[in-house]
């Protein structure tokens, strides 16, 4: 390389000839700069979408599966199809022993009901549940404590209580220990509890009152009927793998037909979250696409106005071909200019989706959450940068190449 | 300096343009010459070979005792750069560049430092009279000052030959005279020039007068 390509004259020459047409320069750099802006927000923005969507779920058990009654859809043993069963206590701890992969598992009631404390009051749901569902909803638990097994073993009359629910009975705040009416009957306060995530099993946490099943049974007159049946699977199982011990299990106490998959049925998070899951990818995947779509309509630019600078400087090459120039620092002039000009205008896009990505991080920040996540990684920005550096110089060979044959003769050939 | 031997150029073609029928011809160091002829006579052709822009089909070409037959792009470029200085008509200055930067520029191609081609270049314009002139575009120029920047940049490889195809072709009867002036002065200095021309006055200025006809040279001395 005979001219120094650190030559203050190469960054010259180039910084000129761009320079010189300032329009053109700006809409060419305007192109890459907006392709590799949207490409980075659409990749940023599929994460922080993501984020926000985990983080509704946050504190939710992913592998959480639910087991609820339904009419039976054929007759059996006497039991008309459409006719209703119910699930019972006692089926909980049988569920237990039959099914392989459960973890936790807890029997939710649910009732609505009046809560009183003095004067004030307020009609609310009241969740009866086992010990194992505290492991499950992973609570916020702001004062006190949660439900034990202790409560649900000894019939205790305690709640827990709503965040919500006791700012309202509570406004003086200081609710643990002190007793509330439900329909009438007092029970303790155990704890204040929120949840982080903006899904729940039944009702929020911070909008009911949670009680021991047990309590609940002997207080509400619910007798051995238990709503639904929520268990999880442990690490490395699918909750779904217990459905058909479960099916069984249940055919044989409840007279239900084997093969009546109506009347037993089963709602798994898992395969909700999984469907979450690729409804992401399949978005980044579109970001991705739109956003290289996008790119490549900038790149395309560079090369097609690089093309026509070519065109347009064909004299000059000639000129400087005829004073010695070679072909090669010919190309590497017009390579360079396209390179430089994708690549200021690409990290400037990079930038300006940085910022942006921020404010939208900012903006969706949640004080209990935290940031939604609406970021790329420091190598994400540098692989699109990089991207850019290549697709740069592949958009101006075809040109460099052009300029390379033009011969020196053009110079002395009249204009 | 350039000696051409059974030199022969055909375009090729639906007809075949045969423009350069067996040329001899030789120029000794220190001559000014001119090379005249109608248009199509082949002097243009015949200039763009001396000047290694073009290629011969046979015979053969020394300039400066290097044989020039069949060289490489890069080798032909190298070569341009050091041994020919141009002067075109159309002067073909580049107009974003002021008169140093052109002067300057064939030095860049040899990859001198900034400092010393600024230095060379400005040597060569303070030879031409240009020094005030040093940092205006060519726009700014009048047409003989164009010229005589372009000449700066011959000069300023410090080449073998000065080559100029019609040089005076775009200026007026006065300043022909100015730049007719300064090939004779730099043939003085000892300076090797060939200068193609329509312009008699010009051939009359010159020491030899080559003559082409239909691609032959009809007197080898004037």
């Amino acid at each position: 390389m005979r001219t120094g390509f650190f030559d203050i004259e190469n960054w010259r020459e180039i910084g000129t000839t761009l320079a010189r047409n300032k329009t053109r320069t700006f809409l060419t750099a305007f192109g890459i700069f907006w392709g590799t802006a949207i490409l980075a927000i659409m990749l940023g923005g599929a994460d922080g979408f993501r984020g926000i969507m985990n983080r509704n779920f946050a504190g939710l058990a992913t592998n959480l599966g639910v087991m609820y009654s339904s009419n039976r859809t054929m007759s059996y043993m006497g039991f008309n199809k459409g006719s209703g069963w119910d699930i019972t206590i006692d089926d909980v701890e049988g569920i237990r022993r039959v099914a392989p992969a459960i973890e936790s598992i807890s029997p939710v009631t649910s009732r609505q009901v009046t809560a009183a404390v003095g004067m004030r009051s307020k009609s609310i749901t009241a969740t009866g549940a086992g010990s194992e569902y505290a492991a499950m909803v992973s609570p916020v638990v702001y004062d006190g404590r949660m439900l034990n097994e202790n409560d649900v073993q000894n019939t205790r009359k305690v709640a827990v209580m709503g965040r919500n629910v006791a700012n309202e009975l509570f406004p003086e705040g200081d609710a643990v220990g002190k007793y509330v009416s439900f329909n009438g009957v007092y029970f303790q306060i155990a704890g204040i509890v929120g949840q982080l995530s903006e899904a729940s099993i039944s009702s929020t946490l911070d909008d009911s009152v949670l009680i021991p099943i047990t309590a609940m049974r002997q207080v509400f007159n619910v007798g051995n009927k238990v709503d639904f049946v929520v268990y999880t699977a442990p690490a490395g199982h699918s909750p779904k793998e217990n459905e058909a011990s479960i099916r069984r299990y249940m055919s044989v106490r409840h007279s239900i037909h084997p093969d009546d998959d109506g009347a037993v049925g089963f709602q798994n998070i898992a395969e909700l979250f999984d469907m979450i899951e690729k409804l992401f990818m399949g978005l980044t995947l579109l970001a991705g696409f739109v956003g290289a779509g996008s790119l490549m309509a900038g790149i395309i630019g560079v090369g097609n106005i690089m093309w026509i600078v070519v065109k347009e400087r064909t004299h000059e090459f000639g000129i400087r071909r005829a004073i010695g120039a070679r072909a090669s620092d010919i190309t590497r002039q017009v390579l360079s200019e396209s390179v430089l000009l994708t690549l200021v205008s690409g990290t400037c896009g990079v930038c300006f989706a940085a910022l942006v990505l921020a404010g939208l991080d900012y903006g969706t920040a949640d004080p209990n959450l935290g940031m939604a996540g609406f970021e790329m990684g420091f190598g994400t920005a540098v692989g699109i940068v990089l991207v850019f550096f290549v697709l740069g110089s592949l958009a101006g060979t075809l040109p460099a190449l052009r300029a390379m044959r033009i011969k020196p003769i053009e110079a002395i050939r009249e204009k | 300096m350039i000696k051409l031997q059974a030199l022969n150029k055909t375009y090729p073609g639906v007809v075949p343009l045969h423009v350069l029928k067996d040329i001899n011809l030789e120029i000794r160091k220190g001559e000014l010459v001119s090379i005249m002829g109608a248009s199509g006579s082949g002097k243009s052709t015949l200039l763009n070979i001396l000047g290694i822009l073009d290629n011969y089909d046979s015979g053969e070409y020394w300039l400066d005792g290097v044989l020039i037959k069949d060289l490489g792009e890069n080798r032909s470029a190298d070569l341009r750069n050091r041994m020919i200085g141009f002067v075109f008509q159309s002067f073909n200055l580049i107009s974003y560049k002021n008169a140093l930067e052109n002067v300057a520029l064939p030095l860049f191609y040899q990859g001198v430092s900034r400092r010393k081609r600024n230095a060379l270049a400005m040597e060569q314009l303070e030879r031409m009279g240009l020094a005030d002139r040093a940092h205006h575009l060519p726009g700014e120029l009048s047409g003989g000052q164009k010229q005589r920047v372009a000449i700066a940049r011959a000069l300023v490889t410090n080449p073998s030959i000065i080559l100029a195809d019609e040089p005076t072709g775009a200026l007026d009867s006065h300043t022909s005279k100015e730049v007719t002036e300064v090939f004779r002065r730099l043939n003085d200095d000892g300076m090797t020039i060939v200068i193609v021309t329509h312009d008699p006055g010009v051939g009359a200025a010159t020491n030899r007068i080559i003559r082409i006809v239909d691609g032959e040279i009809a007197n080898g001395n004037a």
